[in-house]
């Protein structure tokens, strides 16, 4: 039975509370990718920001996210918005109470928390709540992929 | 967790061909005659600390642009722990031709790149919070422009915050910079120059009086490559480090495959000194004797341990 640590991403780009919106939104850019790991000044992980927890904030209100055309009205709105939050702390932004799994948990438990959750990442601590990498959805589709094709034993917990 | 440094990583590119002439097309068709991999020293060190089976690695540093993001995927492979700034310039890219027909071998080397001083504060914040569960660090090679020689020392003085172990191979300014911090461990890198701390090293006794200069800086422990062997400094004792029956294929990796032994001693037994490099003798023996870049297995160590000899100098 495979365990997390066979699957996961091994990387430790995050951002801590206190960087800011401006920050972390030039970080997603540069490294592709729609959240961040929030962690502390020690590296240990605290939650997460997603490019959601952002727009949310910057979109009016009536439109909700993503589900209207006419926010190609709204631009100059978003932006002006954006430009007022640009400056403040990931920490006013960011998801906490996020699910988590262990390098040594087995691919099952990640398996079942990613898809019961609406999160796109499922992060991976150690023993003592370090950051060590994620799970993205395309890394538990390889593993489906894998148990399909009788590589892999899905076992009880 | 090992972490390592790489400040100036690369994608080095080598080209197998026939034959290699000047204003003559080259044709590569088969993918064996083409090799593409992440380089860098300190990284060169995570892959054999892999190898030798360290489920924590971590590799810290600056990689640059789109090629960044296929250079991290290239180490993520190794399954090592990446940590990188990324920055607006495109990471280097060193390009080598090797010819079979007549024996040739031309390299580019690529020292374009370049960080902001902005990246720089930004490693530094990471690498504070990176190293916290860091039971040893490794800082090795060059520093890109951009970055201030005195890198390594404020990368040091974190590490001793936090009360880290550091060895550091280093050479010319951002070496005598760090050393006002006191690392655990230095290592020299001369090559280019031949100079330690600004004096030019030639005799055997240029090379001891530059080991000792630096261990009366504050450093703990010195290794100095003296030709094919190594001269090893303590604050009391000074051995040497010599390979028995030698025979030199390939340079390079040895370097790095050494500091992963080393460590890899230092890690299972804890830190005497001596015998961990005559482990990393032996580790290194493994690569420049066969054209391997990278060490296979715990293996190739042990069958050279017993042609790595150590003398204790007497007199010095």
């Amino acid at each position: 039975m495979s365990i997390v640590r066979d699957y996961m991403m091994r990387s430790l780009n995050s951002v801590t509370v206190d960087d800011t919106i401006e920050y972390t939104i030039r970080f997603m850019c540069k490294r592709e990718m729609g959240v961040l790991p929030v962690v502390d000044k020690e590296n240990k992980f605290l939650g997460t920001i997603y490019v959601k927890n952002i727009f949310k904030n910057i979109l009016p209100e009536r439109y909700g996210f993503m589900d209207s055309n006419k926010i190609f009205h709204e631009i100059n709105n978003a932006a002006e918005n954006l430009g007022e939050i640009k400056n403040r702390k990931v920490k006013e932004y960011m998801q906490t109470k996020i699910k988590t799994v262990k390098e040594k948990d087995n691919m099952n438990k990640a398996t079942n928390v990613m898809l019961k959750n609406e999160e796109s990442y499922l992060f991976v601590i150690n023993d003592k709540g370090y950051l060590r990498g994620f799970i993205s959805r395309a890394d538990l589709l390889l593993y489906l992929l894998n148990v399909s094709e009788g590589e892999e034993n899905i076992e009880k917990e | 967790m090992i972490t390592t440094v790489t400040l100036n990583p690369s994608i080095d590119r080598e080209y197998f061909v026939e034959t290699h002439k000047a204003e003559e097309d080259c044709y590569v068709y088969d993918d064996e005659k083409l090799k593409v991999s992440p380089g860098g020293k300190g990284l060169m060190a995570a892959i054999n600390l892999k190898k030798l089976g360290y489920p924590d690695v971590q590799n810290m540093g600056f990689v640059g642009g789109r090629q960044g993001l296929f250079f991290e995927k290239m180490v993520q492979e190794y399954r090592i722990t990446t940590n990188y700034v990324y920055t607006e310039n495109e990471i280097r890219n060193n390009i080598k031709i090797i010819g079979k027909d007549p024996v040739t071998y031309t390299q580019f080397n690529d020292y374009t790149y370049k960080v902001n001083e902005d990246n720089v504060e930004e490693f530094i914040r990471r690498f504070k919070r990176g190293i916290s569960d860091s039971d040893l660090i490794l800082m090795a090679g060059s520093i890109p422009e951009g970055i201030g020689f005195d890198i390594y020392a404020r990368l040091i003085r974190e590490c001793n915050k936090k009360d880290k172990d550091v060895f550091l191979q280093a050479s010319g300014e951002a070496l005598k910079q760090a050393l006002t911090e006191e690392p655990k461990i230095v290592s020299t890198y001369f090559k280019h120059t031949h100079k330690i701390l600004d004096k030019k090293v030639k005799t055997f006794d240029d090379y001891v009086e530059m080991g000792k200069e630096i261990i009366n800086r504050g450093v703990d422990h010195v290794i100095i490559p003296f030709h094919c062997d190594r001269l090893l400094f303590t604050k009391d004792e000074v051995y040497s480090l010599s390979p028995l029956n030698f025979c030199l294929k390939n340079w390079l990796g040895a370097g790095d495959a050494y500091h992963a032994a080393f460590f890899d001693y230092y890690y299972q037994y804890g830190f005497e000194f001596v015998e961990a490099n005559r482990r990393g003798a032996a580790a290194a023996l493994s690569i420049a004797e066969n054209n391997i870049l990278f060490l296979k297995d715990e293996g190739q160590i042990e069958k050279n341990m017993d042609r790595i000899i150590v003398k204790q100098l007497e007199g010095y």
